[in-house]
């Protein structure tokens, strides 16, 4: 019964932030010509607004949101640490900087920088997933979540780097940096929508499987599971969910610590009602943090990892109080 | 056993008690001096390999200027042109570099050792985004006015109280502080980031620079604030020495050897704090220098001291070759100090990390 | 409570430290809800008790390391909390379970620091620290290791040296904490060997002991802890009963007397309730 009220609040959640960004917004729109729109009438005006300016910004966003909450739980229970989170652990930055490279070699078409996106990722989540494997250090979630703050760090001072080599792709990288949801085209989220539903397919397959190995390798081998097949089955699927976000939003931290934080506080330990949880809570979370951001500082825009990151924060701070995580 | 403890001294050769040390006794005084050989050498090694990054570092840039000709001009006899390189461009960076290395590295060295955890620096608890993020808001204008080094101060003091206040307590092992600096450090990297994109993009790539770590945007002021802070910082440190060296053994320990570990721990932190704020605000987040620096001088220091001046001599040394790799490497091109010190630093962090104990001792 | 009563109540010369209606805590859980305890000069105190009894509490708590919620502690007839650190450091001595030192730190480099208390920024080091530091390496036997980093000592000789740093200290009272913790049967007879040759130099000795055996045979005083309160105390043969241990370990034993030195023996160990077969199957 619990568990039905919170499927239930969760979705309300989502379908109220999404009304929310609807309705509000920089521009000169009012709010009533916005509801207007959505009720089927209002000018061609508020119609472009809303339509071709809002809706693929919000659509975008809950790609974004799915993708990196799926992601983050995956990694979470794969790595048994609620710490591990791609943005804290260098997988975003991993993606983030080689669409970096690919920037300033000239790339533009956003199928390939989805591609390079997806590879960084994968790059990002092998060097993750060998770290968690080393004897001592791997079991200690806070000495691998200063490793990913270090490699995070050295990526983005390579991507600096890069910068201050070419000014024109500076000015690119740096907007796309910070993340960001504002001026998303269809383009870009039809260019990522196929490894997406991709990385979808592999979750739905994979779900059970990982939820026995959660309970161990030996326990996962002796249900007649093969945990080196698993592991390189999520970490596949978390390389092609948040290559595809960090493609679509640019590296966004903490999306994918609070998410699986508040879904398995809501659901309780087993990785597949965590993983239907994330299905509304992601997209939730970064659409209310996307219409903030375009409300807090109007006319202007704060950058969605900005607010992100004051949301998350806190988050970190009640998972490291709350919990007796090992070795802390 | 027994009656060994009331026997006097027979032993055929009286053993040592402090090899590697010189011994200085008054007669007429109960004054007594014990120092150790081993950091004179090291120190005096070090000073020299920093004078000599200090000339490569006068000598060499877009204009290479001879040994000779360094020596030369600054006894006051070069021609116009190398004084004005040296004196008005070379001189003063190298003088603010070597200072905010050493600040750097003399912070994290207190910093580690009263954590007993040599992750335990200014930069990974998040001290240098904070101080950047406060320094940044009086550049650009967000709030009160105050010269920026007073506010990286500032930063630097607040972002360590809130890591107090949201950890509880130190710990003995400090882990959860480390946590609290991260999530302030992300929070802090990214209220840098809105205020930047704020303002008028000149001004933004301006700044950039220093937000990355930079000795191109010090403020005369800050430099003159740094030199005392350091002066002050370094003697204060040395009369802690005694008590830091106590902390090395475990907590019950030192508070049966009569260290009020308490007490060091908020005066070294203070001297940290202070160190790290005044440094931040000369050359930016330099933080990994604060790891590498006292890393580097443990290695080469007698085990069991605390190397506060061979970590002060390392930080200015990596500092100064860290700017004069980022003057010369993709010159005329000049890479900051701050992504220099990253890209050669971070490797050896994520080893220390991954291979080895965070515990200090081992 | 009256101060000046219960100061004065426990003031007697010959309890170089006592503490009175001790009541210690760690975060909200109360260790030790009320304890008066006194150590006897120039005697060995065993305390014995099971594990989570609070033994290592009350050694940390005597020795000033954590602070009491209430009650206090008195030091050569003064409050400790009142004196100085130092001077409680040149009157107390505590060795902690499972000491880690810096890698590379030679036994002589770690004898050094029991000095600490005695020196200053003008005496570095003194003839007195140096008289003290070849007493403490000669009464501890790790003369011969004098210059050798501890991490390649064994168990028992590292033991050894951090005693012998305490010796160093030159107190007049020693609180070891399991000093023969993870220590096999022979280190276990040379460290329980040189804590009785420090009390026959008149050192008054406090140690929390595990094994009873061990407590009997070296202790003049036993001190039986149970849920953070003394059970009872006296001498060994006094103290040591089938009754207590049942008290104290659950468990049933009978008792022997070493023919050769008298203390008691436990033989015969067996659960209060032995388990009956039908109930295993």
């Amino acid at each position: 019964m619990k568990t039905y009220r919170n499927y239930v609040a969760t979705w309300v959640m989502l379908f109220l932030a999404c009304l929310a960004s609807l309705l509000f917004g920089a521009g000169t729109l009012e709010l009533g010509q916005a509801f207007a729109v959505l009720t089927g009438q209002g000018t061609e005006d508020a119609r472009f607004v809303v339509m071709e300016l809002r809706l693929p910004r919000l659509v975008i966003g809950m790609a974004t949101g799915l993708a990196l909450g799926v992601a983050g739980a995956l990694l979470q229970t794969l790595t048994r640490n609620p710490l591990a989170e791609p943005g804290l652990l260098g997988v975003s930055a991993g993606s983030a900087f080689a669409v970096s490279l690919a920037i300033l070699l000239g790339a533009s078409t956003a199928t390939l920088t989805t591609l390079i996106s997806q590879v960084g990722a994968l790059a990002g989540c092998g060097l993750v997933v060998a770290a968690t494997r080393i004897q001592g250090a791997g079991q200690d979630p806070v000495r691998l979540v200063l490793a990913g703050a270090t490699l995070t760090g050295l990526l983005l001072s390579l991507s600096s780097l890069l910068m201050l080599i070419d000014q024109r792709a500076a000015d690119e990288i740096r907007f796309w940096i910070t993340g960001s949801l504002a001026g998303k085209r269809w383009d870009q989220l039809t260019a990522t929508m196929p490894s997406l539903l991709l990385a979808g397919a592999i979750v739905v397959g994979v779900a059970r499987p990982l939820a026995s190995l959660a309970l161990g390798e030996k326990v996962a081998m002796g249900l007649g599971h093969k945990p080196g097949l698993i592991r390189l089955m999520v970490i596949v699927a978390v390389a092609l969910l948040v290559g595809g976000a960090t493609a679509l939003a640019g590296p966004l931290v903490f999306v994918g610590l609070v998410v699986p934080f508040v879904a398995r506080s809501l659901a309780g330990a087993d990785i597949r009602k965590t993983l239907w949880l994330c299905l509304p809570i992601g997209p939730a979370m970064i659409i209310a943090a996307d219409t903030l951001s375009r409300l807090l500082v109007t006319p202007s825009e704060m950058p969605l990892g900005v607010i992100t990151a004051v949301i998350g924060a806190p988050v970190l701070m009640v998972i490291i109080r709350a919990r007796r995580i090992p070795a802390l | 056993m027994n009656s060994s403890l009331d026997s006097t001294d027979t032993g055929q050769t009286p053993l040592h008690l402090t090899p590697g040390h010189w011994l200085w006794r008054s007669t007429t005084r109960h004054w007594s001096l014990l120092i150790n050989k081993r950091s004179i050498v090291v120190n005096a090694t070090l000073t020299l390999i920093l004078l000599a990054c200090a000339l490569s570092s006068l000598a060499l840039g877009t204009l290479s200027i001879t040994i000779p000709d360094v020596i030369l001009a600054l006894q006051g006899k070069g021609t116009t042109m190398h004084t004005f390189v040296l004196e008005e461009l070379r001189g003063p960076r190298l003088l603010a570099g070597a200072l905010a290395g050493a600040s750097f590295a003399l912070a994290g060295c207190l910093m580690q050792t009263l954590a007993r955890n040599r992750l335990a620096t200014p930069g990974i608890i998040g001290i240098d985004n904070a101080a950047t993020a406060f320094a940044v808001a009086s550049v650009v204008g967000v709030g009160i006015s105050a010269a920026p080094h007073t506010m990286a101060l500032v930063g630097a003091a607040v972002a360590t109280a809130l890591a107090f206040g949201l950890a509880g307590a130190t710990g003995t092992r400090g882990y959860r502080f480390i946590i609290a600096g991260l999530a302030i450090g992300a929070v802090s990297g990214a209220i840098t980031q809105v205020m930047l994109s704020s303002v008028a993009l000149d001004d933004a790539n301006a700044a950039y620079p220093w937000t990355v770590g930079s000795l191109n945007a010090r403020a005369p002021a800050a430099v003159n604030a740094l030199i005392i802070g350091l002066i002050v910082g370094y003697t204060l440190s040395l009369f802690l020495n005694r008590a830091l060296a106590t902390l090395q053994l475990p907590e019950p320990v030192t508070a049966s050897l009569g260290t009020r570990s308490g007490r060091v721990r908020v005066a070294g932190l203070i001297l940290s704090v202070l160190l790290t704020g005044l440094a931040v605000s000369v050359a930016g987040p330099v933080g990994l220098i604060a790891l590498l620096g006292p890393e580097l001088a443990r290695t080469i220091s007698r085990p069991g001291s605390i190397p506060l001046t061979a970590s002060a001599l390392s930080g200015a040394i990596l500092m100064v070759l860290s700017d004069l790799a980022g003057r010369l490497v993709f010159s005329p091109l000049e890479i900051p100090v701050g992504i220099i010190a990253a890209l050669a630093g971070s490797p050896y962090l994520l080893w220390i990390l991954l291979h080895k104990s965070p515990d200090i001792n081992r | 409570m009256n101060q000046f009563m219960t100061m004065s109540k426990i003031n007697s010369p010959r309890a170089p430290l006592a503490a009175q209606s001790l009541m210690m805590s760690h975060g909200p859980h109360t260790i030790i809800p009320h304890l008066d305890i006194e150590l006897r000069t120039g005697e060995v105190t065993a305390i014995v008790g099971p594990n989570g009894c609070g033994k290592s509490t009350l050694l940390n708590g005597l020795a000033r390391i954590h602070k009491p919620r209430q009650g206090t502690i008195v030091l050569d007839g003064a409050d400790i909390h009142t004196l100085p650190a130092r001077d409680v450091a040149r009157k107390l001595a505590l060795l902690p379970q499972d000491n880690s030192a810096p890698e590379g730190l030679t036994v002589t480099d770690l004898i050094r620091f029991g000095r600490h208390p005695h020196q200053s920024w003008l005496s570095q080091w003194s003839e007195d620290d140096e008289r003290a530091v070849r007493k403490a390496l000669r009464a501890a036997d790790v003369g011969d290791l004098a210059n050798r980093p501890l991490d390649t000592l064994s168990g028992g000789q590292r033991q050894r040296a951090w005693i012998a740093m305490s010796i160093a200290q030159e107190t007049q009272l020693l609180l070891l904490d399991e000093p023969t913790s993870a220590l096999d049967l022979g280190h276990q007879i040379e460290v329980f060997e040189l804590i009785r040759a420090l009390a026959s130099q008149g050192k008054t000795i406090a140690m929390v002991v595990h094994d009873l055996v061990s407590a009997c045979r070296y202790a003049d005083h036993i001190i039986a802890m149970c849920h953070g309160e003394i059970v009872t105390e006296g001498t060994p043969s006094k103290v040591i009963t089938t009754n207590l241990i049942a008290e104290l370990y659950g468990v049933a034993c009978d008792l022997m007397h070493d023919p050769v030195s008298g203390s008691p023996i436990l033989v015969n160990i067996r659960r209060v309730h032995p388990a009956k077969p039908a109930e295993i199957t």
